[in-house]
């Protein structure tokens, strides 16, 4: 090993509270050492996902105290794939947002990249903490960095996204602690190991009044209808990497304690159907209202969202199969949608209104970001050869391995609508007549490399689809191996 | 106090607790103004606080200090809540603060602080 999973919040908290005062000798290095610290996370986390196959879980207990009582940090297939993913998609934020706009200038780059290390690091611990209360902090540095972030943009729209999304996160936030506060007056315990394996104790009505409460408070962070109403306007009025990085990283993280929750924590019965029924209406409800939308980032906000709920929909299904379509799913969200909204928001640079029939005929002017933009636009709906075909295939094959079959007619509909909207797009880019006043922008050499990394990636995962798939699978089997879990946490030992 | 009648007064203060929640509640969701939303949100807050701190007292317990003049036979109230609570209301210091900075940027913008005039944005 060559670290340990304490080191993913560590570091960059420190390097977060640092940046400031590297700042002070060396301008340039505001921008550098984030680089830097989600470099070194990033070679960390393969390299842990990689020992985590061989050698099982790592738990690691905080200052001295062994589970339950202290605060622990999980490791396994399941949480370091999604760190992993995590940390990769900081990196192309990073990356992209370089030299990215008003970036340029040191004051505003300093609040900037301070302001995402902190989401990563809130982010990721979403992901790694095994301590329910621990998850409430890491929820909430999430959320009040990107209230921050929603705002950076001095512009009069972006504060009123901002408040917006703050008031729902502020409730979202009483809901979590009253949640918590009912598993803790009724089992004496944070731990989430201990809560599991204490919860056949817990009386039924306790059960479901906190398990629906963790549902509203996380949904409103995972973007589940109808608790997203900021998502749309936030997504549209942030800058363009904050957008990627909310659908790359933020989302990414509540979903994945919706479904510890459901999968480890509570033991009721109909959580799986719930976890459907809301993956549904919240798919057809975002992509119905995708195709209505005339901003480009709206458009690529509500198909986030309907992504989210196909996530859902999969991990509702309830089976091995269904929880690697549901990764397989969001690991292709993870690359594509920031690409498409890394391309998106160089395409829109110059438009006013920032309205998708703006970009007509912009294919000839910005040749490079249009067709990375199709790419993903093709890979997003699921085409083959991309990466997104992979992802609703292994979904459609778990659906019907399940006897769902109306739920895959639903989402085929589903599918055709996101092709129209997506189409419409990529129709207006190449084949309109284009105005004698558009302009393009060209993008910066950082924002080359990403777009073009992000493009591989997508071709990568759809040529040789078993490049992933290992990884996919151990995942899977770790978040159904519930007693492990316990197991490895209970009888963890103080290093 | 043991008259039955007394009894459910212990319960009195989870119910003021879940009162200050809902009055919280209702100013957050009903109120025009963005600094009642605000105060609405804060007071939201304080009755979580308010009710985890209940939830872990214990009637004639002490502090959870073991120190020199500790005595065994003393109850003493859960400690937990206590560090919970310390927490959350430090993020709740927090996100109030973003939500007033954010306040002020908004009455820069549109000299008001009625939602019903800031609508660029479809709520």
């Amino acid at each position: 090993m060559v670290g340990t999973p304490v080191l993913f919040i560590a570091i960059p908290l420190l390097a977060a509270f640092l940046i400031p005062l590297f700042g002070m000798v060396w301008k340039e290095s505001v921008r550098i050492v984030p680089g830097l610290v989600l470099t070194y996370l990033l070679i960390l986390a393969v390299n842990l996902l990689n020992y985590v196959t061989v050698n099982g879980p790592i738990v690691e207990t905080i200052a001295g105290w062994a589970p339950p009582f202290g605060i622990n940090l999980v490791f396994n297939a399941f949480s370091g794939f999604l760190v992993t993913l995590m940390v990769f998609m900081g990196l192309m934020v990073w990356l992209y947002s370089y030299r990215f706009k008003s970036n340029v200038e040191y004051e505003p780059a300093r609040k900037y990249f301070l302001l995402l290390m902190m989401l990563v690091t809130g982010s990721v611990g979403i992901v790694l903490t095994g301590d329910i209360f621990n998850m409430f902090v890491f929820i909430e540095i999430v959320g009040i960095s990107g209230y921050a972030l929603t705002a950076f943009y001095t512009g009069r729209d972006s504060a009123e996204a901002s408040f917006k999304y703050l008031m729902m996160g502020s409730i979202a936030s009483v809901l979590l602690l009253l949640a918590i506060m009912i598993i803790y007056s009724q089992l004496g315990t944070l731990n989430m190991a201990d809560i599991a394996s204490k919860m056949h104790l817990m009386d039924p009505k306790y059960k479901i009044a906190s398990f629906i409460l963790f549902v509203v408070a996380l949904g409103i962070e995972a973007e589940i209808f109808p608790l997203n109403g900021w998502a749309p306007d936030a997504y549209s009025e942030a800058p363009g990497p904050v957008g990627a990085a909310f659908s790359g990283i933020v989302v990414k993280g509540a979903v994945y304690a919706l479904i510890r929750f459901t999968y480890t924590i509570f033991d009721l019965s109909g959580s799986f159907h719930l976890i459907l029924i809301i993956g549904l209406i919240t798919l057809v409800v975002a992509e119905v209202a995708a195709i209505r939308q005339e901003k480009l980032k709206r458009m690529l906000a509500f198909s986030s969202i309907g992504q989210m709920g196909l996530v859902l929909v999969a991990f509702g299904i309830g089976t091995k199969e269904g929880v690697f379509a549901a990764l397989f799913i969001m690991l292709n969200h993870a690359i594509i949608k920031p690409l498409l909204f890394f391309t998106g928001s160089y395409l829109v640079y110059h438009s006013k209104k920032k309205k998708i029939s703006d970009l007509d005929g912009i294919g000839k002017l910005a040749p490079f970001t249009s067709v990375l933009f199709a790419l993903g636009a093709f890979a997003i709906v699921g085409l083959p050869p991309f990466a997104g075909f992979w992802g609703k295939l292994s979904f459609l094959v778990a659906a019907a391995n399940s006897d769902m079959i109306l739920i895959i007619a639903l989402i085929l509909v589903v599918s055709v609508i996101e092709i129209v909207y997506y189409m419409r797009v990529v129709n207006r880019i190449f084949f309109f007549k284009r105005s004698s006043s558009l302009l393009a922008r060209r993008p910066t050499p950082n924002a080359y490399i990403v777009m073009t990394v992000l493009g591989l990636a997508i071709l990568l995962i759809g040529f040789y689809p078993d490049s992933v798939f290992g990884y996919l699978h151990n995942a899977a089997n770790s978040l159904f191996d519930k007693s492990q879990y316990i197991h490895s946490v209970l009888t963890a030992t103080i290093q | 106090m043991d008259s039955t009648y007394f009894q459910y007064l212990d319960y009195a203060i989870y119910g003021s607790a879940v009162l200050v929640i809902l009055i919280g509640l209702y100013a957050a969701l009903v109120k025009k103004s963005l600094l009642k939303i605000v105060l609405g949100l804060s007071i939201m807050e304080a009755g979580v606080n308010l009710l985890f701190v209940a939830l872990g007292y214990l009637k004639g317990g002490t502090a959870p200090i073991f120190s020199d003049g500790y005595d065994p036979s003393q109850v003493m109230v859960d400690p937990v809540p206590q560090a919970l609570v310390l927490t959350a209301i430090v993020i709740g210091f927090g996100v109030t603060a973003v939500a007033l900075s954010l306040v002020i940027r908004l009455w820069r913008h549109h000299h008001t602080l009625y939602i019903d005039e800031i609508k660029n944005l479809k709520w």
